[in-house]
């Protein structure tokens, strides 16, 4: 009878402690989250190598990219993907084109202007891009009309004295910049 | 003789008894059966993450959470980043903390689940950690700690199409609700 007793209560407190287990299980609460965001358009400029041009040594696929012709001459091999042109007894130009690509985003412009400037100035050598001359005076339009999200091939072209000395490193910077229209 | 003493005994009990019963009658004591019954219950609140945008409201359930100004190649706030750029879509992200408290409770863990109020503005997308949301309850989590904050991302992917054409209106807070419900397991 008392073993009976002990029982009947372990029972009783086991489905109360049951009872209290599954009302906890089903509790809820909630809370809500205001996210708020200003999209703005934007455009973005990157170079890439181009298929007959110099592959760029550093930097293909974004906007910091490094161009290396290498050894020139006006006489001499040149490398693959470089134009030579010789001026006889003046100058020779060395040429190969890059790829310039802008792509839009979240924008209604229909095309952009690319414009390109020496980041300092050369006396010595004349520097063009896609047959416009740069130079560090002011940026030099380069096409009005470019198309978004298309590689535009750019001839980068450096024309060189002859009386250039043998074995001098020419390097400069040019800056491009692409404003949406 | 014998009657007297009889009657001496019994006063002297009588007076006995009673100082008995006046001492009795300076104590009390007595038994309150109180009865508590103790229900379990859980809140949920939102906390600023460290490494995500400072939430408005933090420390409530109702929050809010502002990217700021996000485009696909401009800058961005702080908190805020841009692990993807598609040529159909770009993603922001930030970071925000869940903490949900249990009172009373022998819960182990909780399940969190999240919905939009409404549809997502046009071209926009939003995720919380890797479940895209949409106006039905999704479970993002489904053993979530209690009493701690519990990192989430949000994650709003928006079309690089123009407005008009697909893509989202610029210039303009553009503003959604997500509901999120943790329930006890």
């Amino acid at each position: 009878m008392r073993k009976l007793t002990l029982i009947a209560i372990a029972t009783v407190m086991f489905a109360m402690v049951s009872s209290m287990a599954v009302a906890q299980a089903g509790n809820t609460a909630s809370g809500t989250l205001t996210v708020t965001a200003t999209v703005n358009s934007s455009i973005n400029l990157v170079f890439n190598s181009d298929a007959a041009g110099v592959a760029l040594s550093s930097g293909a696929g974004t906007n910091a990219a490094t161009l290396a012709f290498g050894n020139v001459s006006a006489f001499g091999a040149i490398a693959a993907g470089i134009t030579r042109t010789v001026v006889a007894g003046t100058s020779f130009t060395v040429s190969t084109p890059v790829d310039v690509l802008v792509t839009k985003s979240n924008s209604t412009s229909a095309n952009y202007t690319l414009k390109a400037q020496l980041g300092a100035a050369d006396a010595t050598n004349t520097w063009g891009v896609a047959g416009n001359t740069v130079t560090s005076a002011s940026a030099a339009t380069i096409t009005a009309t470019g198309t978004y999200g298309s590689n535009a091939a750019e001839a980068v072209a450096i024309t060189i004295p002859f009386t250039t000395a043998s074995g001098s490193v020419i390097s400069n910077t040019i800056n491009f910049t692409a404003t949406s229209n | 003789m014998k009657n007297y003493a009889r009657i001496r005994t019994l006063m002297l009990t009588g007076l006995l008894l009673a100082s008995v019963a006046l001492t009795a009658q300076t104590t009390a004591t007595g038994t309150i059966n109180a009865t508590l019954i103790n229900k379990s219950g859980i809140a949920l609140v939102f906390d600023s993450d460290p490494g995500g945008v400072a939430l408005g409201n933090t420390g409530t359930a109702a929050a809010s959470l502002n990217f700021g100004t996000v485009s696909a190649f401009g800058p961005l706030s702080a908190g805020v980043t841009r692990p993807t750029v598609l040529a159909g879509s770009y993603t922001v992200r930030t970071l925000f903390d869940v903490n949900v408290l249990q009172g009373g409770g022998g819960s182990p863990n909780y399940t969190l689940s999240a919905n939009l109020a409404a549809a997502a503005p046009v071209g926009f997308s939003y995720a919380v950690d890797a479940v895209t949301l949409t106006t039905a309850a999704q479970n993002v989590q489904t053993n979530g700690a209690y009493g701690t904050d519990v990192q989430h991302s949000l994650n709003l992917t928006i079309s690089t199409a123009a407005p008009g054409a697909g893509g989202p209106a610029v210039g303009a807070p553009l503003t959604t609700t997500i509901n999120f419900t943790a329930t006890a397991n």
